[in-house]
């Protein structure tokens, strides 16, 4: 492929490709997220390729292998277009029977198909999904339809067109005056105008300006940013590429964690490909314009998602923050004017220039524009990624898309924002989702982790989870980070092993308060929250825990027991001695058709008997 | 073959939070020369002391350790009572399992060796005890300080303030040592200077302090009370009388004293030539411009590819790596240590990452991760000894639909903590 040297080179590419396609082809895209490649979708994918040779199909029907589609709980997805039949959980064994019937003969293998949880009733389109149904997947949707590292697929979409809209004659300012007003957020958890930091980076003193990709997605429980590289790395590129063009920036850099390896490949072979194509490097598209984006890879840091951290280490120095008196987009990387947006941030930008802020206003909620894609996971039916409108409710959220909770049990909290975040609980489902209500709740949006509880997961425990994570990655630079944490772990974890005394309570508020109010950087700043938020709303459980000497959520080693059900155990188990044989403590004794007991003194509650036993014959108090 | 004694205190909590010390008691019963050995709450109360006492007399013994608190605290308690009960006061000794033992240990298990060890060898100690009877000699009250550092001027001060004669041997032509050398100091940030030379002009002024500067200690002889210390005066070929110290002769003087700064060792010599080349391959792709030399900037994707190269850092790629990014090794090692992506220890043929994310923790993760440290019987973070496993754990794995996921090498695997077993099997040599 030559070099576009020109607008119009790269529409009549776009026209090519486009013209080149025949809608009614088929197509069977598998999903090669990282959720599906570990449910086994490369065997999947080989098998198809095995099967479409011999049946001599392999000129007439195409495989992609595309990133995720967010429904990873049913992976490995199938998806057979033009129809949009959506089949889940396929295996090597399903393929000879999908190409055999589905392809060829066009009916549907209802046994493949998708339950609806709720109704029962079997589900053959992709759009009709539930999980589906109700969102708005305006960054996240393409995903499903392009193979990642293909260029031509990405331009075949409509790709590179706001970038050719952009160089083709709108000032720097204009496109800063768009992104403003179409109201776009920092989407990797602050929520700080893009167009207003933008502004201040242009206007920012100095001859060299950098533009920054932070794909450090640390919160865990949060993978929407590397599914969105993953699957669709061009996006973010393209809305670097007109950041860079509004700011005046000429170096870009992507901070990717190490642990996404196949983030950093796809990024890369995106990167190749769009300097092949004229698309980046030197007089982008023959406009005179210069930009390049060098990738850095983390070394598995949590604080270096924050932004000062980040620069420092892309400079090559350990990733420790230093104060913000200076913003970063006066004085950033190498002590230049340097404008850090998140991946998500970064690939909303290509649809607004494209589609227009007046459209893009028109989502969301007064304060917060737009869509975010939330990585619903936990106790919640349907784990995987969703893209919502600001301003849903998390009840629609959780029920409507999530299907509920798993295993028929009782909602307790959703967690939202990350380690900095919060808990929220069910008293507030009907809350929407944007910026400020969430902050109002005591949570934040954060990176867009949406964890959900149930009643078996215990608050305190999560609490002493958070600080424990935060313990071990805070950089150490200040002390009430530093040691703060540290005691506030020592705190919570007295009280998960039933030595809480209930002025632990007021020691705990008054130390989230030191905490927050005196660290150099948001990462001990937030680092309270979920320890203030589970204080606020499940007090009782802590109560439970310092007084009675209890876990309610059955989690708290020390206050747990393990029992037998006499009843279940002999009648429906007739004794199988299935615990008895996994017992790591030999905790167990019975014989074969008699009852069953366990040795509290030996036992060491790993609660293996509990997962063993099929009869639920085992009780946990 | 002496008759020992044990008396192990409890201390309250103070070594008993920590100490199992009925164990201690019990296990100490059988060490050899020990007659009889017992614990108590508060060794140190009236009633203690009745029970140390009747039990010399009673078990006939000829020596007597006691295990509490320091020795400045209730050594003269117990000899006491040993003197008491009719056993010479100097058999007696203290093994202190408080104050460096139990009150600094938070692992009860290795506190517990550690208290072992410590009253076992002031068993020994007693062993070998004489009956000593005190005697008076006199006192020579003058005092001397080796070294004028800060903490030398200070105590040569502190000592001559409280009227008593002081020398003060330095070595270097001046007091002061190294404090001058810093910039500022914790936790006031005053400069060092400003404490130090009104302190270095005071005792150099001082009635009851005498300076020997430029002097060294040849030989300390006597014994407490009655020390006899030769110190070698070195030459100074100028008349001190007259020097007021002004350092126009240093500045006239031809000669210089150069800097003695050993030059860096080269690495790169140490190295063998394969493994140089395959580090010389990773740096080159991170020095297009520059063959050879990639700016420092790139350490940590150097250090990220050498990771990958030997699942470690091994500590002579990062000494290499100093050399040829002419960075110092502690900004290296700095870098090496603070991002939990490396290692400096060798990680075992598979590497078993446990996701400790959100989701996962909420679906039972910690449980799993408990598993497989009892299975492998290593705690996170550590390697079998033979060499097979790896467990580590990390924040997240991005595939929060799995979890709880466990990731081999590069295979994920969605376990719960029963399943760990067969995982394990899947993966070993044998």
């Amino acid at each position: 492929m030559s070099r576009l040297n020109s607008i119009k080179e790269l529409d009549k590419l776009s026209k090519e490709i486009l013209s080149g396609k025949d809608p009614k082809r088929k197509c069977i895209t598998v999903c090669g997220g990282t959720g599906c490649i570990a449910y086994g979708s490369p065997n999947v994918v080989d098998a198809f390729k095995k099967e479409l040779k011999q049946q001599k199909l392999e000129d007439k029907v195409d495989i992609l292998v595309t990133g995720c589609h967010g429904f990873c709980e049913r992976g490995p997805l199938v998806v057979i277009r033009p129809e949009g039949i959506f089949y889940q959980r396929i295996k090597p064994e399903n393929i000879h029977e999908i190409i055999k019937d589905t392809v060829i003969d066009g009916k549907i293998l209802d046994h493949l198909l998708y339950t609806d949880p709720i109704t029962g009733e079997k589900i053959v389109y992709e759009h009709e999904v539930p999980f589906y149904k109700k969102q708005v997947r305006l960054v996240f949707g393409n995903n499903g339809f392009i193979e990642p590292t293909s260029i031509t697929d990405y331009i075949g979409i409509g790709g590179y067109s706001a970038l050719a809209k952009v160089l083709s004659g709108m000032t720097p300012e204009k496109v800063i005056d768009i992104v403003k007003k179409s109201g776009l957020r920092g989407r990797g958890g602050g929520g700080f105008p893009t167009g207003v930091k933008w502004e201040s980076c242009r206007k920012a003193e100095g001859d060299v300006r950098y533009v920054l990709c932070n794909a450090d997605e640390g919160d865990p429980g949060a993978y929407m940013d590397r599914s969105v590289l993953e699957g669709n790395p061009h996006s973010v590129l393209e809305g670097m590429i007109i950041g860079a063009y509004a700011i005046g920036s000429h170096e870009g850099y992507i901070y990717v964690r190490q642990e996404y390896p196949l983030a950093v490949k796809h990024f890369g072979i995106a990167l190749e490909k769009t300097r092949e194509y004229g698309l980046l490097g030197k007089n982008i598209l023959g406009s005179g314009f210069d930009f390049d984006i060098t990738i850095n890879r983390g070394g598995g840091a949590f604080v270096c998602g924050e932004s000062t951290a980040l620069m420092a280490s892309i400079e090559g120095n350990p990733g420790e923050p230093r104060a913000k008196h200076v913003h970063t987009v006066e004085k950033g990387l190498w002590d230049r004017p340097s404008n850090l947006n998140n991946v998500e941030t970064w690939a909303n930008v290509p649809l607004i220039i494209n589609k227009g802020w007046e459209w893009y206003s028109k989502i969301g909620t007064e304060k917060s524009k737009g869509t975010k894609i939330f990585s619903l996971v936990g106790k919640v039916n349907n784990t995987g990624l969703v893209e919502i409108p600001m301003g849903m409710t998390l009840r629609e959220v959780v029920y409507d898309i999530g299907g509920g909770i798993r295993g028929g049990k009782n909602f307790k909290a959703v967690q939202t924002g990350g380690p900095s975040g919060g808990v929220i609980p069910e008293s507030l489902l009907d809350l929407p989702v944007d910026f400020e209500r969430l902050t109002e709740a005591g949570s934040m949006m954060g990176s867009g982790g949406m964890i959900v509880m149930d009643d078996s997961n215990c608050m305190v425990d999560i609490a002493k989870y958070f600080i424990n994570f935060l313990k071990d990655e805070s950089c150490g630079k200040c002390t009430p980070c530093r040691q703060g944490l540290i005691q506030m772990h020592q705190i919570l974890t007295d009280i998960c092993q039933g030595q809480g005394v209930i002025e632990d309570l007021a020691l705990l508020d008054k130390l989230c308060w030191i905490v927050s109010e005196t660290s150099l950087c948001q990462l001990g700043a937030t680092a309270p929250n979920p320890v203030l938020t589970t204080i606020r709303y499940f007090r009782d459980e802590y109560q439970a825990h310092i007084i009675d000497r209890k876990c309610p959520g059955g989690v708290c080693k020390e206050l747990i027991h393990y029992f037998v059900d006499e009843e279940r155990c002999v009648s429906l188990g007739h004794g199988c001695g299935a615990c008895r044989r996994s017992c790591p403590q030999q905790a167990i004794s019975g014989e074969k058709n008699q009852l069953h007991r366990i040795d509290q003194n030996k036992c060491n509650k790993c609660g293996i008997c509990l997962d063993t036993c099929k009869f639920e014959a085992i009780i946990l108090e | 073959m002496k008759r020992i004694g044990i008396f192990v205190c409890h201390c309250g909590i103070n070594i008993a939070g920590v100490i199992d010390v009925k164990r201690a008691a019990e296990e100490l019963s059988s060490y050899p020369g020990v007659e009889f050995s017992t614990d108590y709450i508060y060794m140190c109360s009236e009633p203690g002391q009745i029970l140390v006492r009747d039990t010399i007399r009673e078990k006939k013994l000829d020596g007597v350790v006691v295990a509490a608190c320091s020795p400045t605290l209730h050594e003269l308690t117990f000899r006491t009572a040993s003197r008491l009960a009719g056993l010479n006061p100097y058999q007696c000794e203290i093994a202190n399992i408080r104050e460096q033992c139990s009150w600094v240990h938070a692992d009860k298990e290795k506190a517990f060796q550690k208290a072992l060890k410590i009253i076992k060898s002031t068993i020994e100690k007693v062993k070998y005890n004489e009956s000593l009877e005190p005697i008076s000699v006199p006192v020579n009250r003058r005092a001397l300080v080796i070294g004028g550092g800060i903490a030398g001027i200070q105590a040569a001060l502190d000592i001559a303030n409280s009227g008593y004669e002081t020398l003060l041997v330095e070595r270097q032509p001046s007091i002061g040592g190294h404090m001058i050398q810093l910039s500022e100091t914790f936790p006031t940030l005053d400069c060092s200077q400003c404490i130090l030379t009104p302190k270095m002009v005071e005792a150099g002024q001082h009635p009851k302090i005498k300076l020997f500067t430029y002097s060294e200690i040849e030989e300390i002889g006597g014994y407490i009370g009655n020390f006899k210390v030769k110190i070698r005066k070195k030459a100074r070929s100028i008349d001190e009388e007259a020097c007021t110290g002004c350092g126009e002769c240093m500045v006239a003087c031809p000669v210089r004293n150069e800097p003695q700064i050993q030059p860096i060792p080269k690495y790169s010599e140490q190295i063998e030539p394969g493994e140089l080349k395959i580090l010389d391959r990773i740096m080159a792709a991170y020095a297009p411009t520059n063959p050879g030399v990639p700016g420092k900037e790139m350490l940590i994707q150097i250090l990220q590819d050498v990771n990958l190269e030997y699942h470690y850092l091994p500590d002579y790629t990062l000494k290499y790596i100093s050399e040829r990014l002419q960075l110092p090794l502690s900004v290296v090692y700095h870098v090496a240590t603070f991002y939990t992506a490396f290692s400096l220890k060798p990680r075992g043929e598979h590497l078993i990452r446990v996701c400790m994310g959100t989701a996962c923790h909420a679906r039972g993760s910690p449980r799993v991760l408990e598993e497989l440290e009892r299975q492998l019987e290593i705690p996170r973070g550590e390697t079998t000894p033979d060499l097979q496993f790896t467990l580590e754990t990390v924040n997240c794995l991005g595939c929060c639909a799995l979890g709880p996921v466990v990731m081999v090498d590069s295979n994920y695997h969605s376990i719960t903590a029963n399943k760990v077993g067969g995982l394990l099997k899947k993966y070993s040599k044998s």
